[in-house]
């Protein structure tokens, strides 16, 4: 092969211009975080500027954002397991039996308009005394994190060959047996990369928080807008409760990238 | 194949011993629809319910009030938002072109930026770090990161346009401007998502049909346009699917940027958008129901389409 | 198939059976100590949860504050009242906004008798105006706690500048001034005010009183086409147009108004007191030294500025423990609390407390003194006073955005008159 230098200055050019694209905003928000609202309006004050902490103060002290971000990680925990202990099941099943119809019920949960879910479900719910409550919010975050869950799982168990399963039941194991002892454990990366995405697409949801979460469930999406007042937009505390949001979903995005990779990239590559 | 598997087969019905348990057997036999039951009547239960009401209210002219009493009307409002060109048609319009715009730039884009990561090179792990964060982002924080810097008055993209000597722009203010605005941010959060896909997809593609066409001396764009873009088109069509349902129902951003109603002029007022305004601004339960109705089939309509076309492009 | 619909007819029937168990409203029949309130990011929701664990103290119950985004709160009081949730007791609301709809829905418990009843609340306190809206059809709905009347910020120095010594008295002198003071300083406007179709309603119906004009007249036919009608349009519009910043966007709230006018960029801006601290806060303003308030100016009609109740306190009619959710607002909308209030700049509904010179000690003077010019002449509604407000803001705000960007602004008054007139037909019927 010839060294093709040309298109490799190219290459560096054009990549440093789409990383600074992708990171140049994300930095702007972190850095107005640490600005206070009237040097955020100055315009002089752009890039150089004395960061102080105050809109972390409120944040975390006087919003009550501690309390929120535990209620956001347990509702996307809850919501992960509960849709990776059906989920999971549902897809091997899918997968080995041909079930493509079956999933298509599961899968039309990703395609609905969830406005449509919104006034319906609460009026169930409420009925059901279940509203204000951690279930009903878990419930509708199982509601995005199962067909993930699944299109995930069927995947890889379309991949996963099925002769080791039936070698052990040459070997003895019942078949529920031989997908426990066999299947599982040799899916666990995929169990991993769906539980990963299952959480983050949890952390993130807004719309079915916005109605259903209630003064103590109160997840961190919906409350980026106490920042935005009746009388007034504190930008400041607002980019600070942004990057409170944000931030923790990145840092669990750097440590496991290779799985949520996978994971969004899953069924592409099939024929 | 068939040889290895059916000698096992034959052996599965034997495989269940004859000393468990008679639940065990039962289970063992039903694992099928034990497995898959629970999570489709989960999703069965949470969507039958709101669809059949839904579907029925589209047929009433419920308004004010779900509890109200409301009378069956049958199709007129279907009649009314199909004839309806100040708020549905244009609402439908905006979605395709939200969509057609966003997914467009996304590919292309997306496309441009998998093949220059496609041959390892030097800091290539920085760069999937990069095209990560975006993606994963909270949208609504995104929206709101998106307002400040897109604030006519103190925000960075006027100041930026100031250094090189442009005067400012209305952007998500501006009448003409905001719906542009919401698809550059859609693009911004979602190129990276098709960049994955595209590049997983490159990556699983041989090697042999490229180093044929060099071998015959095609250019390097005639490579791709006659050996990698044919092959990688399943995949395509596959990030347009997965990213084409999500940009159909965006909806996070919208509210972010420009609240309810998208806008004085409903500027960025998609069916999502307007479905919402209709329950949640105008109580018209009714008409949102019709409008809901509408997309969804619409949703399902577009879908159906590229599946069959996606089919076409693999049995090739 | 079959497996589907009977899980969705089964939980139909759950849901309308114990929908059927929880009918009928208004009692305390799950009388608790925990008192759940809705209550939306303002300044008075800050400085009442400062005040609260003194309630509590004193009243032995406990109180949950839900606080809300403006729209959130809308969205969720529309999806929660419309179930017929009891998990709201008390709920802060905008009355003329969503209290028509909401009352007539059934979804607000009367309160007469029991504002009547409670002898330190002293119900005749509260401004007529406000406390009309705040009721519907006789009885007491809601209860006012914040009020706004419509002011004209302005910029001392600039006007000193130009060599005015007083601000404008009326509308016409408005228009010189605000002329003089755009051509003596280039860069800035003579004029900013609200431009977005929806929320230009409420600052542009001061123009149409003090024009002459109303947006229905008593007999409930829509009046938006009428001569005073299409005048205020017209020099709504067109002071945005000639004397409003350049590439004016059509699409401005207060808070994008009111960043041109705290960045220095204006001269002139009718707004609502309630947000006066935006431009008298040195964190938020460059020009907290310089801005002044003056009353709205006259127009051919005299000076009439809304002053309406943006906010109200009311008992969603499905709580099961009203007795203990009234307790709450007996107290926050009690005489002391309104006092606080007003005392850290958040004006009330109480006669008592605008007579009371502490009441009004904490606002800037100029501020106080327009204040009271407003009461004194002030309409109690500054938009229509329908039920689906939010579509009706639309309809007459249309001839707003139509003057600012120069189209026939009389032109425009006729189409929407059309348009509202279908409009109030459609919800007479």
């Amino acid at each position: 092969m010839k060294p093709r230098t040309g298109f490799q200055v190219f290459r560096a050019v054009a990549l440093v211009f789409v990383v600074l694209a992708l990171l140049l905003p994300l930095l702007w928000m972190v850095a107005a975080s640490f600005k206070t609202n009237v040097d955020i309006y100055d315009s002089g004050k752009a890039l150089v500027f004395t960061p102080t902490l105050t809109n972390y103060e409120t944040v975390l002290q006087q919003a009550n954002y501690v309390q929120f971000i535990i209620n956001s990680l347990w509702v996307a925990f809850a919501a992960t397991v509960l849709s990776l202990l059906l989920g999971v099941p549902a897809a091997y099943s899918m997968s080995r039996f041909n079930m493509r119809k079956s999933a298509l019920v599961v899968l039309m949960a990703r395609v609905i308009p969830g406005v449509s879910l919104l006034v319906p479900w609460y009026y169930v719910f409420s009925n059901l005394r279940m509203v204000g409550g951690f279930s009903v919010l878990i419930l509708s975050h199982m509601f995005v994190s199962l067909p993930l869950i699944v299109y995930i799982m069927m995947g890889y168990f379309d991949g996963l060959p099925e002769e080791l399963e039936e070698a052990a039941q040459v070997d003895g194991l019942s078949p529920i047996g031989a997908f426990r002892r066999i299947t599982l454990p040799l899916s666990l990366p995929g169990i991993a990369t769906a539980g990963i995405l299952s959480f983050i697409f949890s952390w993130n949801n807004f719309m079915f928080a916005l109605v259903l979460s209630g003064a103590d469930t109160k997840t961190l999406p919906v409350a980026i807008f106490d920042f935005v007042g009746y009388a007034s937009i504190d930008w400041g505390g607002l980019m600070a409760a942004t990057t409170v949001v944000t931030l923790p979903i990145m840092l669990i995005a750097l440590f496991v990238q290779k799985y949520i990779v996978s994971g969004l990239t899953a069924g592409a590559t099939k024929g | 194949m068939p040889a290895v598997t059916a000698p096992s087969r034959a052996s599965r019905g034997a495989s269940v011993m004859p000393d468990t348990p008679g639940w065990a057997r039962w289970a063992n036999d039903h694992r099928k629809w034990l497995f898959a039951a629970p999570a489709m009547a989960f999703v069965a239960a949470l969507i039958i319910f709101p669809l059949a009401w839904t579907a029925y209210l589209s047929l009433t002219d419920s308004s004010g009030s779900v509890r109200a009493e409301s009378e069956f009307i049958g199709f007129r409002n279907y009649l009314d938002v199909l004839s309806d060109t100040t708020r549905f048609w244009p609402a439908v319009g905006r979605t395709a072109a939200f969509t057609g715009v966003a997914l467009f730039f996304e590919v292309v884009l997306g496309m441009a930026i998998a093949l220059l990561l496609w041959r390892p090179f030097r800091g290539e792990k920085w760069v999937r770090v990069a095209i990560l964060l975006p993606l994963v982002a909270t949208p609504v924080a995104v929206g709101m990161m998106w307002r400040l810097i897109f604030d006519p008055n103190i925000g960075m993209a006027n100041q930026v346009l100031g250094w090189v000597g442009i005067g400012p722009q209305p952007w998500l203010a501006g009448q003409h401007t905001a719906l542009p605005t919401t698809i550059f941010i859609d693009i911004w959060q979602w190129t990276p998502m098709v960049v994955l896909i595209l590049l997983a997809g490159l990556t699983s593609l041989s090697n042999e049909p490229q180093e044929a066409a060099m071998i015959d001396g095609a250019s390097a764009w005639q490579r791709f346009r006659h050996v990698t873009l044919p092959l990688l088109m399943p995949t395509v069509i596959v990030a347009v699917l997965l990213r084409g349902i999500d940009a159909l129902k965006t909806f996070d951003i919208l509210y972010a940027t420009k609240g309810r109603g998208g806008g004085s002029f409903h500027e960025v007022e998609t069916l999502n958008v307007y479905a919402y305004g209709l329950s949640f601004d105008y109580n018209e339960y009714g008409l949102s129901s019709t409008v809901l109705i509408l997309f969804f089939l619409i949703i399902i309509g577009l879908m159906w389409a590229l599946t069959a076309r996606r089919k076409k492009e693999a049995g090739r | 198939m079959g497996r589907r619909s009977k899980i969705g007819t089964s939980l139909a029937v759950v849901a309308a059976m114990t929908l059927s168990a929880c009918g009928g409203g208004g009692d305390d029949s799950g009388a608790s100590d925990t008192v759940r309130v809705t209550l939306v990011n303002h300044v008075w929701t800050e400085n009442i949860r400062k005040a609260l664990p003194e309630f509590e103290k004193q009243s032995g119950l406990k109180v949950e504050v839900t606080q809300l985004g403006e729209d959130q709160l809308s969205d969720q009081y529309n999806v929660k009242l419309n179930a017929g949730s009891s998990d709201i007791d008390v709920m802060m609301y905008r009355p003329l906004q969503e209290g028509r709809l909401f009352a007539k829905n059934k979804y607000l418990a009367d309160l007469t008798d029991k504002a009547k009843e409670s002898g330190d609340f002293d119900l005749g306190d509260f401004q007529e105006a406000p406390l009309s809206a705040t009721s519907y059809e006789q009885k007491v709905v809601g209860i006012p706690i914040i009020t706004e009347q419509q002011v004209l910020y302005y910029r001392k120095d600039l006007l000193e500048k130009s060599g005015f010594t007083a601000p404008p008295q009326t509308l016409d002198e408005l228009k010189t001034q605000a002329a003089k003071i755009q051509a003596d300083n280039p860069g800035v406007a003579g004029f900013v005010a609200r431009t977005g179709k929806a929320a230009a309603v409420t600052q542009f119906s001061s123009f149409l009183f003090s024009f002459g004009g109303d947006f229905v007249d008593e007999s409930g036919k829509s009046t938006v086409n009428s001569d005073a009608a299409k005048q205020a349009y017209a020099y709504y519009g067109g002071m945005l147009r000639e004397h409003g910043p350049a590439n004016i966007s059509t699409d401005m709230s207060w808070s994008e108004a009111m960043a041109i006018f705290t960045q220095g960029q204006a001269a002139f801006y009718p707004e609502a007191n309630s947000l006066y601290k935006n431009a008298t806060d040195p964190a938020k303003s460059k020009v907290s030294e310089t801005v002044g308030f003056a009353p709205f100016p006259a127009g051919p009609a005299g000076s009439k500025p809304y002053n309406v109740p943006s906010w109200g306190l009311a008992i969603n009619d499905a709580s099961k423990n009203q007795s203990n959710a009234w307790k709450f607002i007996e107290w926050a909308a009690g005489k002391e609390q309104t006092l606080e209030q007003q005392k850290a700049g958040v004006p009330g509904a109480r006669t008592s407390v605008w007579e009371n010179p502490e009441g009004i000690a904490t606002y800037p003077k100029d501020m106080a003194d327009a204040i009271t010019v407003s009461l004194a002449n002030g309409v109690g509604h500054d938009r229509p006073l329908v039920e689906r407000v939010a579509q009706a803001r639309e309809i007459v705000g249309q001839p707003i955005v139509d003057a600012i960007t120069g189209k026939d602004a009389a032109a425009s008054a006729d189409t929407a008159h059309e348009a509202f007139q279908k409009f109030l037909d459609d919800e007479a019927r």
